[in-house]
C-alpha cells in the first residue's frame, strides 16, 4: 500500500537542490516542455496551484517541499499529487488543490509534466505560507480549537470535546445557537448549531422562513472527516468578520449537525450502538437518532443539503457527489441537485483545483435509488441536496497515505471546502431551489403519474473530458418495482397503525403512527382505519412504507383507488371516502359532515363546500366557483388548485391546514381554525385580499 | 526513518467518560480548546500525562511508516507516549483506530497494562480493511467481542519485546497460545510470514508497541464481500 508513495517520494528527492539553485522569477530560459507560470493561492488547509499548459503533456506532477523562510528545504521532497487531463472541466487552465500537510508551514511548490511516463522539467518554485488554522489565536471564539486541530490529526475530536467546543461556540457567538434534536441510544445528545446573522431565528417554525441549508455531517461513525470540516465551520461562521459570509447568513438559516451517529463515532463502528446503518433507515426510521433527523427536517424545513461521508475507492476523484436519483423524487428537485453538482460544485472545483466528479463512476453498484438512504429521502422530501464522499485511498492522483494525519487533513479540508461552496452556491441560487421545491411540493401534492418503489434516473456522463471515467449505474427499476396507476391512499388497519412494531431497538420502540408523525404526513382517522392520502408534499415516500409491493416497507396497507374519474353532470352530494382523480363534475360538490373528500387533477364547474369532513385533500385541480371548506375534523391539503372565486378555509379542528401554491382569483380567507394555516413557504397567488389567519400565506 | 528524540510538551487525550453533560464546560475542559499559540515552552507542561517520564528518555521507532506518523515535537510523537498507558498510547498513532477501537470494545486496556509489559503488534487501519468488511468489524466491535478479544491476543506476547529482541528469538508465543516465526526483513521484522512491521518500538508504560501491517490470526477473510459505499 505504501510503495507507490515511497517511490513517488524517493524520485522526488533526486533534483530538490537544483531547483533551489535557480532563483525564483529569474530570467533564466525555459527549458523545453517546462512548466511556466506556476502560482499558489492558499486556501483553508489546503495551496490551490495553477500553471500554463504544456503542449501534448500527458499529465502533471506536483511537488511539495517544506522549507525554511530562507528557501532551505527543511524535509523531504514529495510528489503529493498528479493533475490529469481529465480530472476537472476546465482542461485548458489547470488548477491542483495540494493538501495534507499540517497548517501554518512553510513549503515551495513545484510542478513538471509527463509526456506519456517520460518526466520534463521542473517549473521554477514557488514558495510560501501556508494558512494556520482558522481564527486569530488572540481573539476570543476565534482562538476555540477542536482536538482534531490540537493535536495536528493524531486524534479525532472526541464526544465530549465535541460537546465543550459546541458549547463555546454557542456561549460566545450570537450568530450560533446550538439546539438539541435527540439523543442516541446511549443517550449521548444530538446537536445542532443553528447559525444565522446576527442572529438565528428563535424558533424552528422562524427559521424555516428563511430558505435554510442544512450539513449532515456523521452518520458512519467511522467516516469522521467530515465532521471536524463542520466544527470548523461553525466556528468560522459564527466569528469570521468576513462581510461577503456575513451577508450570506443575513439572508438565511445554515443549520450544522456534526454528530447523528454519536454512539458509532465513540466505538469506531459504521452502524449505531445496535449495529443498524443509519444511512439505511432514513425512511423507515427505525432508530431514535434516524427520527430525530426526520422530525429536525419536519420542523426546520431546509431547502437544500450535504451528506457527508468518506469513501475507500482509489479509482475515483477527490469528492464524489450524487443526487437524489430515486424516480420518485420530483424532476425539478434532481434537475436542481445536478445543477448544484455539476454546475456549481464542478466549475468551482476547476478554479480551486478540487476534482468534484459523480460518486459511483467507478464501475462499482453503488449509488443507487435505494429511498433508505439520505440523499433519496431527502430528494423525497423535496429537498435539493447531495451526497458528499471524502476519498480515503490514494490513486492516480494523489498518495497513498493510509489512515494519516496527512490523509485526515485533506479529507477533512476538501469537505471545509465544499461546505463552504455549498454555502455560496445555496445563496447565488436561492431563488432557483425555493422554485424548485415550491414545484415539487405542488406536483406531489396531485399524485400524478406512477409509483416506482425502487430505481434510479439515469446520470449522464458530463461532456468529454467529463470528471468522471464512467457515469454511475444506470439502476432503472424492474417491471415489478412501477406501479403505472397510483392509488389515492393507503388505508391502515388500527393494528397496523398503533401496534408497536418490533423491528427497533428494545426500550424505544415506535408505532408506525409515531413514525408518519414523524415524517410529517397527514393521516385521516376513518370509523375503521386510518388512511393515508398520497396527495400530500412527500407523496413519492409515501408507498414506499405503506404498499405490499414496497422493497423495505412498514407495512402493507389497503390500495384505496380512485371511485370517481370520468365526467358527471349535475349536484354531487357525497358521503364516506371519496377519491376523484382526473374527473370532470359539472356542477355543485357538496361533501357531508364525516366524510373525507380526496380530489386531484379534477376540473370543477361550481361551488365546492365541504363541512364537517374528516378530512379534505384537494391538489391540482381547476374550480370555476367558490371553495368553501369549514369545521373539518381531520386533516386539510389545499395545494396547487386554480380556483375562480373566493377560498375559505375556516374553523378546522386538527393539525394547521397546509395551503400552498394555489392561484386564487378571488380573496381567501381564513378564520377560527384550532391552528394557523401554513404553506410551507410555498406562497399562493391570491387576486383578492388574504383574510386572517391567512393574510401572510 | 524517524530518529527522533524529543519532549512531549503537550496534554494527554482528554478522558473518555461516558458521563453526558451537556451544560458542563469546566476550565480545564475549555482551556484544552484554546488554540496553542505556538510557544511550546516545555518545562510548565511537564506535569501532563504526555510529559511525564518522557522528559529524557530517547525513543528510536523504525519503519517506513514511521515518516507520516507524528514525529518531532508533534502530539503524540514517540517519546510523548513512554509515560502513557498502552491503551493511551494507542490513541495517538493515527493508523491504529481499530485497533485501539477493538481495545476499548473488548475492554483489553489492563491485560496490556500489565506490569512485566507486553509486545502489541497493532495491526494498521488499511490491515484491518483489506481483512474484514465494514459490516464484519462493526460485527466484532458490537457484537463479537469475545471473538474480537481472541483475535487481539494472537497479536500481543508476554515481555515487551524490541524488534531485535523479536528477530532474534525466531519464534514468539502469544496470548492466544499460538507461535509466530520472526524473521528479519528490510521494514524490521517480518511476523509469521505474512505481516511486516512498519512502524515499531513505540514504548508505552511497560509495553512495546509494534506497528505492522496485517491483520494475524484465524478468522476468516471478509473484505471481499462488500462495496465500502455511503
Amino acid at each position: 500500500m505504501l510503495s507507490a508513495l515511497l517511490a513517488a517520494t524517493l524520485a522526488a528527492t533526486m533534483a530538490p537542490a537544483q531547483a533551489q539553485a535557480e532563483p525564483a522569477g529569474a530570467a533564466a530560459q525555459a527549458e523545453p516542455n517546462q512548466v511556466q507560470g506556476l502560482a499558489v493561492v492558499q486556501g483553508d488547509g489546503y495551496a490551490t496551484l495553477s500553471w500554463t499548459p504544456v503542449d501534448g503533456a500527458t499529465d502533471y506532477q506536483i511537488e511539495r517541499t517544506p522549507v525554511a523562510e530562507d528557501g532551505t528545504a527543511t524535509g523531504t521532497a514529495v510528489i503529493t499529487g498528479v493533475w490529469r487531463p481529465n480530472r476537472q472541466i476546465n482542461n485548458s487552465e489547470p488548477t491542483f488543490a495540494d493538501a495534507g500537510f499540517a497548517p501554518g508551514n512553510r513549503f515551495q511548490w513545484r510542478v513538471r509534466a509527463r509526456v506519456g511516463s517520460e518526466a520534463q522539467p521542473y517549473s521554477t518554485p514557488v514558495a510560501g505560507l501556508t494558512n494556520a488554522h482558522w481564527g486569530d489565536p488572540d481573539t476570543p471564539g476565534q482562538n476555540l480549537r477542536t482536538q482534531w486541530e490540537n493535536t495536528l490529526g493524531a486524534q479525532y475530536t472526541s464526544d465530549v470535546n465535541e460537546y465543550a467546543y459546541t458549547q463555546a461556540v454557542d456561549e460566545l457567538s450570537e450568530r450560533v445557537r446550538v439546539v438539541e434534536i435527540g439523543r442516541t441510544i446511549q443517550n449521548r445528545p444530538i446537536n445542532m448549531f443553528v447559525v444565522g446573522y446576527p442572529t438565528p431565528p428563535a424558533t424552528p417554525e422562524a427559521v424555516a422562513a428563511t430558505n435554510p441549508l442544512l450539513v449532515n455531517c456523521n452518520v458512519h461513525g467511522n467516516e469522521p472527516g467530515d465532521r471536524e470540516a463542520c466544527l470548523i465551520m461553525a466556528r468560522q461562521l459564527a466569528f469570521t468578520d468576513d462581510a461577503k459570509t456575513l451577508d450570506l447568513l443575513s439572508k438565511t438559516t445554515m443549520l450544522i449537525l456534526p454528530t447523528l451517529n454519536g454512539d458509532g463515532r465513540a466505538t469506531g463502528a459504521r452502524g449505531n450502538s445496535t449495529g443498524q446503518d443509519l444511512n439505511r433507515d432514513y425512511s423507515l426510521i427505525r432508530q431514535p437518532e434516524t427520527r430525530a433527523f426526520v422530525e429536525m427536517v419536519r420542523d426546520y424545513r431546509p431547502i437544500a443539503g450535504y451528506d457527508g461521508h468518506e469513501y475507500g475507492n482509489a479509482n475515483t476523484g477527490d469528492l464524489p457527489m450524487l443526487p437524489p436519483r430515486h424516480q420518485n423524487v420530483a424532476q425539478g428537485i434532481f434537475d436542481e441537485s445536478q445543477n448544484m453538482i455539476e454546475g456549481h460544485m464542478y466549475s468551482q472545483g476547476a478554479k480551486d483545483g478540487w476534482w468534484a466528479c459523480p460518486y459511483g463512476c467507478t464501475g462499482a453498484s453503488v449509488g443507487l435509488g435505494e429511498e433508505t438512504i439520505l440523499r433519496n429521502t431527502l430528494g423525497l422530501k423535496n429537498v435539493v441536496n447531495s451526497l458528499l464522499e471524502l476519498r480515503s485511498s490514494g490513486g492516480p492522483t494523489r498518495p497513498d497515505e493510509s489512515n494519516t494525519a496527512n490523509n485526515r487533513r485533506r479529507k477533512t479540508y476538501s469537505a471545509l471546502w465544499t461546505f463552504n461552496q455549498f454555502l455560496q452556491y445555496h445563496g447565488a441560487n436561492t431563488k432557483a431551489i425555493t422554485t424548485a421545491r415550491a414545484e415539487a411540493i405542488t406536483f406531489q401534492s396531485t399524485n400524478t403519474g406512477r409509483i416506482v418503489f425502487r430505481g434510479s434516473r439515469p446520470i449522464e456522463a458530463y461532456p468529454a473530458p467529463h470528471p468522471g471515467e464512467t457515469p454511475p449505474p444506470l439502476d432503472a427499476p424492474t417491471p415489478e418495482r412501477i406501479l403505472q396507476q397510483p392509488p389515492c391512499a393507503y388505508k391502515l388497519t388500527e393494528e397496523q397503525y398503533h401496534g408497536e412494531r418490533t423491528d427497533g431497538p428494545a426500550g424505544q420502540r415506535t408505532t408506525v403512527a409515531q413514525r408518519l408523525a414523524a415524517h410529517g404526513w397527514k393521516v385521516i382517522k376513518l370509523a375503521d382505519g386510518y388512511l393515508v392520502p398520497l396527495a400530500q408534499p412527500e407523496r413519492g415516500l409515501v408507498p414506499l412504507l405503506l404498499d405490499g409491493q414496497a422493497v423495505e416497507g412498514l407495512v402493507a396497507g389497503e390500495r384505496v383507488m380512485p371511485t370517481r374519474t370520468g365526467t358527471h353532470n349535475g349536484p354531487l352530494t357525497l358521503t364516506g371516502v371519496n377519491c376523484i382523480d382526473g374527473a370532470t363534475l359539472r356542477g355543485p360538490l357538496r361533501v357531508q359532515p364525516g366524510a373525507t373528500l380526496i380530489m386531484t387533477g379534477t376540473s370543477v364547474n361550481g361551488p365546492i363546500d365541504v363541512t364537517g369532513a374528516a378530512g379534505v385533500f384537494l391538489g391540482g385541480n381547476t374550480v370555476n366557483g367558490p371553495v368553501r371548506v369549514v369545521g373539518t375534523t381531520g386533516p386539510v391539503n389545499v395545494v396547487g388548485n386554480k380556483v375562480s372565486g373566493p377560498v375559505d378555509v375556516l374553523n378546522t379542528q386538527g393539525a394547521a391546514a397546509l395551503v400552498a401554491g394555489n392561484t386564487v382569483n378571488g380573496p381567501l380567507g381564513c378564520s377560527g381554525n384550532a391552528t394557523t394555516p401554513v404553506n410551507l413557504e410555498v406562497a399562493n397567488s391570491v387576486s383578492g385580499p388574504k383574510f386572517n389567519q391567512c393574510s401572510r400565506l | 526513518m524517524s530518529d527522533t528524540v524529543l519532549p512531549g510538551p503537550y496534554p494527554g487525550p482528554p478522558s473518555r467518560t461516558r458521563r453526558l453533560r451537556r451544560r458542563a464546560v469546566t476550565g480545564a475542559a475549555l482551556s484544552l480548546l484554546i488554540a496553542l499559540t505556538g510557544c511550546t515552552s516545555s518545562t510548565e507542561e511537564d506535569s501532563s500525562p504526555a510529559g511525564r517520564g518522557a522528559d529524557t528518555t530517547p525513543v528510536a521507532v523504525t519503519g517506513p511508516l514511521c515518516d507520516v506518523l507524528p514525529a518531532g515535537d508533534e502530539p503524540g510523537n514517540p517519546a510523548s507516549l513512554v509515560g502513557q498507558t498502552p491503551d493511551q498510547a494507542l490513541t495517538w498513532i493515527p493508523v491504529l483506530t481499530t485497533f485501539e477501537a477493538a481495545v476499548r470494545a473488548t475492554g483489553m486496556a489492563e491485560e496490556l497494562s500489565a506490569a512485566d509489559g507486553v509486545t502489541i503488534l497493532a495491526p494498521t487501519d488499511d490491515a484491518f480493511k483489506a481483512k474484514f468488511s465494514t459490516a464484519n468489524v462493526d460485527e466484532l466491535l458490537l457484537k463479537e467481542t469475545e471473538t474480537l478479544r481472541g483475535l487481539l491476543r494472537e497479536h500481543v506476547v508476554t515481555g515487551a519485546h524490541s524488534v531485535t529482541d523479536l528477530v532474534a528469538a525466531g519464534t514468539v508465543r502469544t496470548l492466544a497460545g499460538t507461535d509466530l516465526a520472526v524473521t528479519p526483513a528490510d521494514s524490521g521484522a517480518r511476523v509469521a510470514e505474512k505481516a511486516e512491521t512498519v512502524c515499531a518500538d513505540y514504548r508505552a508504560g511497560a509495553a512495546r508497541i509494534h506497528v505492522v501491517n496485517k491483520v494475524l490470526g484465524s478468522l476468516p477473510d471478509t473484505a471481499h464481500e462488500e462495496e465500502h459505499h455511503h
